[in-house]
């Protein structure tokens, strides 16, 4: 295993690069994530291992990278291998619209729960961010009939999703989604409890029941 | 700042501390036989030490450790850079990220005065010149609403474009360790002159005896100057050639800053 690896390791040392060391032209290759292009060149965005990938092997780059160019071409023409840069230690991520995250309410008010966002797409947050979940983004139907007190307590951790870049303040978030919602959360005795239904969730030591909006869980495989 | 501040909540050393007087000290800008007072040649920069991660959270056990630092040595020169973020910012702007620097000397880094835990205005002032220096280097777009966070401290300071220089190259290769996409790391230099040569990278006795100085912050890859700073009394033809030969010694430091990068990372487990 680890002579596996230290040969590996020599493999890429090869390949190091430095932001702004050239990668390739834009005519041979795509640029992947950790590279931006000016000029028709490829140019290296992070301190990494430079890569490349053909369109066979390509499967979704993680969300390691807001704002990368992205190879998205689905035409006729043949597809040019992509080249990108990877870094292997943590990158910490921003949120940003369409991303998955996790966070902890901090606040509840009957409008609004502000949440800290802690990891975002399974790449953790270096600082929480704020966000809010207004009480119409917590279920996508009977808006108007949801009760804050009934779907999130201060302490439950939550998966949602970023609509909005929101203000100055903080993201807005949805749980509208059956995979969004509660994923963790303390009963009033202390004790974790488990989700029973899409809006309540049971405490196994004191038998009591308390409404959340529940996330629907999900295979540990895609996890 | 004066130097007869007293802090009563610290334990205060000399008020003033210079270094001892040596007795055959040659004439700073004086260059018999065409060397510096330390044997360097007057286009030799001063030997250059980087070291990053060092604050990592490995290292320091901390749930609050920067996303990247680097330690940078030149000559006597010591600075040291830790990087926060890309994290919740306070300007919050939804286009682009945002960049802010902040920069401290310690007490003790100057030896010719003791330094308030205060920042002074020249501290203040370089801050915003490492900002305008780096900001352009840093592909902002790629974090909207989110701010990056320089914090610089100046353990020994031994002339202040050299040092405002290093300053410079100690955030890029912080930045670079940090993983923030960059499209360059960039690299400074510094160069003063006495009104008949230019000399490079100038220690502080040289400074003072100079009648010019003159920074400047390059990014190689795009061919681009990002900051240019004189202090002092120059002619323009003097002045461009200054610009041209500073240029030249920026690459020279930008190679041995992408030479410890990439060493850096060879190293197994990073």
């Amino acid at each position: 295993m680890s002579s596996s690896t230290a040969a590996a390791d020599a493999a890429d040392a090869a390949h190091v690069v430095t932001p702004g060391r050239r990668l390739g032209l834009t005519q041979e290759y795509e640029a992947g994530s950790g590279t931006y292009v000016r000029n028709g060149m490829i140019y290296a965005s992070l301190l990494g291992v430079r890569k490349t990938k053909t369109e066979a092997e390509a499967t979704t780059m993680g969300g390691a990278t807001a704002g990368a160019d992205r190879p998205d071409e689905t035409s006729g023409r043949p597809t040019n291998p992509t080249i990108y840069v990877e870094r292997r230690s943590t990158r910490y991520a921003i949120p940003v619209i369409g991303s998955e995250v996790l966070a902890r309410v901090v606040r509840i008010n009957p409008r609004a729960a502000s949440v800290a966002i802690m990891m975002v797409d399974s790449a953790p947050c270096q600082e929480e961010f704020l966000g809010t979940v207004r009480v119409q983004d917590i279920r996508a139907t009977e808006k108007d009939l949801v009760q804050m007190i009934g779907s999130f307590r201060p302490g439950d951790i939550i998966r949602a999703e970023v609509i909005s870049l929101g203000d100055q303040r903080s993201y807005y978030l949805s749980t509208t989604r059956n995979e969004h919602g509660v994923v963790f959360a303390q009963s009033e005795a202390g004790n974790s409890m488990v989700p029973v239904s899409w809006e309540e969730m049971l405490d196994p030591k004191s038998q009591a029941v308390e409404k959340r909006k529940c996330a629907k869980p999900v295979a540990a495989a895609a996890v | 700042m004066t130097s007869n501040i007293y802090d009563r909540r610290r334990v205060n050393g000399p008020a003033r501390s210079v270094e001892p007087v040596y007795i055959d000290a040659i004439e700073p800008m004086a260059f018999p036989e065409g060397l510096r007072n330390d044997g360097r040649s007057l286009d030799q920069l001063r030997p250059i030490y980087i070291k990053t991660g060092l604050l990592a959270a490995q290292q320091t056990f901390s749930s609050t450790a920067p996303s990247g630092s680097a330690y940078y040595e030149q000559g006597k020169i010591r600075v040291s850079c830790a990087i926060y973020g890309p994290r919740q910012g306070r300007k919050s702007n939804p286009r682009i990220g945002s960049f802010d620097c902040d920069f401290q000397y310690a007490p003790f880094s100057c030896s010719w005065k003791k330094r308030s835990h205060i920042r002074g205005a020249d501290e203040k002032e370089t801050a915003q010149i490492l900002e305008q220096a780096i900001a352009p280097a840093i592909r902002l777009e790629a974090y909207p609403k989110a701010c990056i966070d320089a914090y610089v401290t100046v353990i020994e300071s031994d002339g202040k474009f050299a040092t405002i220089s290093a300053a410079i190259n100690c955030i890029s290769a912080a930045l670079a360790d940090a993983g923030i996409e960059l499209y360059d790391t960039v690299a400074a230099c510094s160069m003063s002159s006495d009104s008949s040569r230019w000399v490079a990278d100038c220690s502080q006795l040289e400074e003072d005896a100079s009648s010019c100085s003159q920074l400047v912050a390059y990014m190689p890859s795009a061919d681009e100057i990002t900051y240019l700073l004189q202090n002092g009394k120059s002619t323009l033809d003097r002045t461009e050639q200054a610009v041209q030969a500073c240029t030249n010694s920026c690459t020279r430091v930008y190679a041995v800053i992408s030479r410890y990068l990439q060493s850096s990372m060879e190293q197994p487990g990073i």
